[in-house]
């Protein structure tokens, strides 16, 4: 059946990556939304916290020519010390400063699509993911935060018998799982911590919101899910936590578990948005630091994965 | 008539060649034999001519048997002699000033005089000259290599895969009876008499070689002395006999490959298959004996040093037998993978019935940094073959592709590249009135070319290229045909005839009527940079018009200084390989434009086939070197896409988008076309499954060749220093992957600093 839809989702993008192989089985594209409930201090992707185009400023790139505060409409652009100051309330995003800057030290991040310009780009490797058992995932930012265009978009793709994977930090209503599940083939479940108020006060999750829809999933079936943890120094990455992730995971009889290894690569991005980065911990951890985690959750009976 | 410099650079060579093992002076007095019998035999026919010179080099020139070689034959070239490609050797009867300059300056002060006399015979008589004398023109057509050109020619045999299954089945034996059969009925024929003698001079060489084996036997070790007592019991087989063995079969084809000075070798798999599963079943030789028997032979080609030949074919449609075949391709497969040598350059063909056992091997020989074996979809590659040469399926299958890609039909055509177009730096003369922006030559010929201002569209514009192009065509077609016009006034290539289909039959030499397929291919050069800056043109100029096209060519000329945003604009321009209908679609256009342009003109001089190929040597640079900034972005003197890959850095969407880009192209226009990927060892290897999906889901859309290379972390060492060169090289860093090069320096570093786990 081929869809009828008459409206034509407009959705905030940050990113669409293709040939992805590690957000879900195969060769897949993997469609980043933007907007996020949370704030999590080790975010890797600030500019998808936010559903806009954000002005990204390459300090190293930049020669302080003042081309862009010539050119910019809004007069968001002060120059300092030979340094541009972007004042980002103000800016309109036109890109005029991009377009001029010769040095290509400013760039934007973030545009809005509509569902069908999304999936024209999907479909161009649709061989690839049939012959590779891939697909599509949404991922963000958290995916449900759009989620009339998401499912239009999981629509599609089901029409076009695509698999499709959502990443979600679990922090959604719950009406929303429960109306898409069938069009989700895969969840990558972010777990970050089982205490929580710990949880709350790191990231502004809500504990039971989540727990409650991983139940949920669990209980309708536990082989679509994957739980994800982000191992991150300083707030998760103790054998009791990890235990206690563990055990979750055991009690809702989800079998895969995934240990992401903490790393700063998203750093540079906050200098260039104008922000600090608000982790404390440098030290990114390697494959082998959590081959211990691996063994104790394989003792727990789990199927333990590290990387995506 | 042109100018042109006899002594410049002829060919590509980046392998060095190993050193003569003659002294010098028997070197100098071999040429001036050489020399002396090409000019006492002028009055002779020229296939006796050649057959009376190659007997002063023949056995001479062969070296000594080398320690570790199982099968006999290596041969050394001197500035003088005779050979059908400037690879090894020269073409014809030749002489390669200067290098023939270089050795004159080795020799003592007494002897130089001699070298004198030579050289200002070989003026008036190498053939290359001749051709380069009556070809070459002023401001249009240059010769190998000489890059101020936008077109080059040469006279040249290359890529001959000789008919080694006949050979192999009849012997010398069989080839002598056929002959002498043929000439009780054409006593006239000289091509049957020089034939005669050609495989006399084979017999001497076996003869020559058997003495080197003995003579070595009184100081080898038990175990060498073994092996060459078997060496010296095959040559004395194949002397007449067909083989019967394994080294036998080997042998046969190898010394007469040698005399040929052919440097590609055919589908060895299906020819010498029977013969390695006859041995093993027989218990004749053990299959660690046959891996160092390829092996042996892997290292003799190396040695020959061809730089961008050696082909060796397995796999694919159209075998006699698969089955043995196959044998021989999984050793193969474990010596290409061990060797890790420049040549034989190892080639799979395949197609949807390929095993995935061999699939598995090549993504392993790949894997582990071999760059072999070059990929070929026999799926598409047989139609397209039939399509292009205009022959039947059955002979399609036939087809093997030598040096950087080109295909001939093994035994049956010719199939060499005499001539290279630059379609950039054409695009930048049409755009400068005629003239070349690098050097302020005229180079338009006798085509009108209009001024910028007077273009009012796009298609107006491109029709006019498209019109300058076709002159340059014409030009091609031409100067292929007369190379071989040429060569056949002067020569025979005897050798290479006699396993040429229908030489024997005909009673005459391959280029003088006597080859089946008389075909040849144009090597085309910035194929995606001509086609980027077109749709830079029309998207800026015709669609945005944010420029005038004297805007544009005013920019180019000043390589773009003081014109920062424009050349922003240029480059931010849709480009190929991002899998855009946009710049995908134009480049595409070109492409049929000029394959077909350069067919329809083959057909209608009489070829067989005369077919573009987009191969990949280092061209794509020198001559880049020597062209002016392009709409595109390029700037002056920068090197040009490599083959049929996007100008480097301009594709940034992915291996899938490039592929698919690259799949666009319909194979049956073109007579090879590379297509290079290349990947990091740890996405390479650690993702296998998608990998091979990736490849088998590309070829099945379409896509024609692969050429992969895995790198290791000296490579990301230099991409450190030079991130332009590597916009594509997908890294794992942890937990997500990333292109290396946009990655800041200090992930970089992190990524360099971590332990390199091997084996």
């Amino acid at each position: 059946m081929k869809d009828k839809h008459k409206t034509d989702h407009r959705l905030a993008i940050m990113e669409i990556e293709r040939f992805a192989v590690h957000d879900g089985p195969g060769i897949r594209t993997v469609v980043f939304l933007q907007g996020c409930p949370l704030h999590c201090p080790w975010c890797s992707n600030p500019e998808s916290q936010q559903k806009k185009a954000h002005l990204l400023h390459i300090g190293s790139r930049c020669a302080g020519c003042g081309q862009c505060e010539a050119v910019c409409p809004s007069r968001s652009i002060f120059f300092r010390d030979h340094h541009p100051v972007f004042d980002r309330q103000r800016c309109v995003a036109c890109k005029a400063c991009a377009a001029i800057c010769t040095h290509n030290a400013i760039k934007f991040v973030g545009q809005t699509l509509s569902s069908s310009e999304i999936m024209e780009v999907i479909l161009r490797d649709r061989d690839y993911y049939l012959n590779s058992g891939g697909g599509v995932t949404f991922s963000g930012g958290e995916a449900f935060m759009q989620y009339e265009g998401l499912k239009d978009l999981l629509i599609q793709c089901k029409n076009e018998k695509l698999h499709t994977v959502v990443e979600t930090c679990g922090q959604v209503p719950y009406e929303r799982i429960r109306r898409s599940f069938p069009l989700i083939d895969l969840f990558l479940f972010d777990l970050k911590h089982a205490d929580k108020n710990r949880l709350k006060q790191e990231t502004g999750a809500d504990l039971d919101t989540i727990l409650a829809n991983l139940r949920y999933m669990a209980r309708k079936n536990p082989n679509k899910v994957i739980v994800r943890i982000p191992c991150i120094p300083g707030f998760n990455f103790d054998e009791g936590t990890l235990r206690q992730l563990f055990s979750l995971a055991k009690e809702y009889q989800i079998q895969q578990v995934h240990l992401l290894p903490y790393h700063t690569l998203g750093k540079d991005k906050y200098a260039q948005m104008g922000l600090s980065y608000p982790h404390p911990y440098d030290q990114m951890l390697a494959k082998e630091d959590l081959l211990p985690f691996k063994a104790m959750g394989e003792e727990m009976g789990l199927e333990i994965g590290i990387g995506g | 008539m042109a100018n042109f410099n006899v002594e410049g650079a002829q060919n590509v060579e980046i392998s060095k060649k190993l050193p003569c093992e003659k002294p010098l002076v028997a070197q100098l007095e071999i040429m001036e034999r050489y020399t002396a019998v090409h000019r006492s035999t002028d009055r002779q026919s020229k296939e006796i001519r050649e057959v009376e010179c190659l007997k002063v080099l023949y056995p001479s020139l062969f070296r000594r048997i080398t320690d570790n070689d199982l099968i006999a034959g290596r041969t050394d070239f001197l500035p003088i002699g005779f050979g059908t490609v400037t690879s090894v050797g020269g073409v014809g009867h030749y002489c390669v000033f200067k290098k023939l300059r270089a050795f004159q300056e080795q020799l003592e002060e007494k002897d130089r005089k001699r070298v004198d006399a030579l050289y200002d015979y070989w003026l008036d008589h190498d053939l290359k000259t001749q051709f380069n004398k009556e070809v070459l023109t002023e401001d249009t057509l240059g010769m190998f290599i000489d890059c101020e050109y936008p077109m080059i020619a040469t006279a040249r045999l290359s890529g001959m895969m000789l008919d080694y299954p006949k050979l192999l089945e009849r012997g010398i034996g069989g080839l002598r009876a056929d002959l002498r059969e043929q000439l009780d009925r054409q006593p006239e024929n000289d091509f049957y008499k020089a034939g005669l003698r050609c495989l006399d001079i084979f017999v001497d060489c076996a003869f020559h070689l058997q003495q080197d084996a003995l003579s070595q036997m009184e100081q080898a070790s038990a175990g060498r002395k073994e092996e060459l007592r078997k060496m010296h019991e095959a040559l004395e087989h194949i002397k007449e006999r067909s083989p019967e063995t394994f080294h036998e079969a080997m042998q046969l084809f190898w010394l007469f490959a040698l005399l040929a000075g052919v440097i590609n070798y055919g589908r060895l798999d299906d020819y010498l298959g029977p013969y390695l599963v006859a041995d093993l079943e027989a218990g004749r030789l053990t299959e660690e004996e046959a891996y160092r028997y390829i092996h042996s032979l892997w290292t003799m080609i190396e040695n020959r040093r061809t730089t961008v030949n050696g082909r060796i074919i397995v796999g694919g449609k159209g075998r006699k037998h698969p089955k043995e075949a196959d044998v021989f391709l999984h050793i193969a497969m474990k010596v290409a993978k061990n060797s890790r040598y420049v040549e034989p350059q190892f080639t799979l063909r395949f197609d949807k019935d390929t095993s995935e056992e061999i699939w598995d091997e090549a993504l392993d020989a790949l894997g582990a940094g071999a760059t072999y074996p070059t990929l070929y979809n026999d799926d598409v590659n047989v139609p397209a073959v039939a399509f292009g040469m205009r022959v039947d399926e059955k002979a399609a299958e036939q087809y093997v592709p030598f040096g950087c890609t080109e295909f001939v039909i093994q035994g049956q055509s010719t199939g060499t590249p005499n001539i290279c177009i630059n379609l950039l730096k054409l695009l930048t003369i049409f755009m400068n009135d005629g003239i070349d922006p690098m050097d302020g030559k005229r180079k338009n010929g006798p085509v009108p070319i209009r001024k910028l201002e007077e273009y009012r569209t796009f298609e107006e514009f491109y029709a006019g290229y498209k019109a300058f192009l076709a002159y340059y065509l014409d030009l091609s077609v031409q100067a292929q045909y007369y190379s071989y016009q040429l060569m056949n006034r002067y020569v025979s290539f005897l050798f290479t005839s006699l396993l040429t289909d229908d030489c024997i039959a005909r009673g005459k030499a391959l280029l003088d009527g006597g080859v089946r397929y008389l075909g040849g291919t144009n090597e085309t050069y910035g194929n995606i940079n001509t086609s980027d800056s077109l749709w830079a043109i029309r998207d800026l100029v015709f669609n945005r018009k944010k420029y005038t096209l004297r805007q544009l060519n005013d920019a180019m000329l000043a390589n773009f200084t003081g014109y920062d945003a424009l050349r922003k604009d240029c480059l931010a321009c849709d480009k190929y390989g991002n899998d855009l209908d946009t710049a995908d679609n134009l480049a595409n256009d070109l492409y049929e434009f000029v394959a077909q342009g350069v067919r329809d003109r083959g057909i209608a001089i009489g070829m067989q086939y005369f077919l573009i190929v987009i191969s990949n040597n280092q061209l794509n640079t020198e001559w880049g070197n020597r062209t002016a900034a392009s709409p595109d972005g390029r700037l002056s003197g920068m090197y040009m896409n490599p083959a049929n890959n996007p100008q480097g850095g301009a594709n940034k969407s992915g291996p899938t988008a490039m592929l698919n880009s690259l799949a666009k192209f319909d194979a049956k226009y073109h007579g090879g076309s590379v297509q290079n990927i290349k990947f990091s060892p740890s996405m390479f290897n650690e993702n296998r499954a998608v990998i091979k999906s990736l490849f088998k889901t590309y070829f099945a859309k379409g896509g024609c060749h692969l050429m992969v290379t895995v790198v290791d972390k000296g490579v990301l060492e230099d991409a450190v220093e030079h991130p332009e060169k590597y916009p594509d090289l997908i890294v794992r860093v942890s937990g997500f992957s990333a292109v290396f090069v946009d990655l800041s320096p200090n992930i970089q570093q992190e990524l360099l600093s971590r332990v390199l786990y091997e084996r």
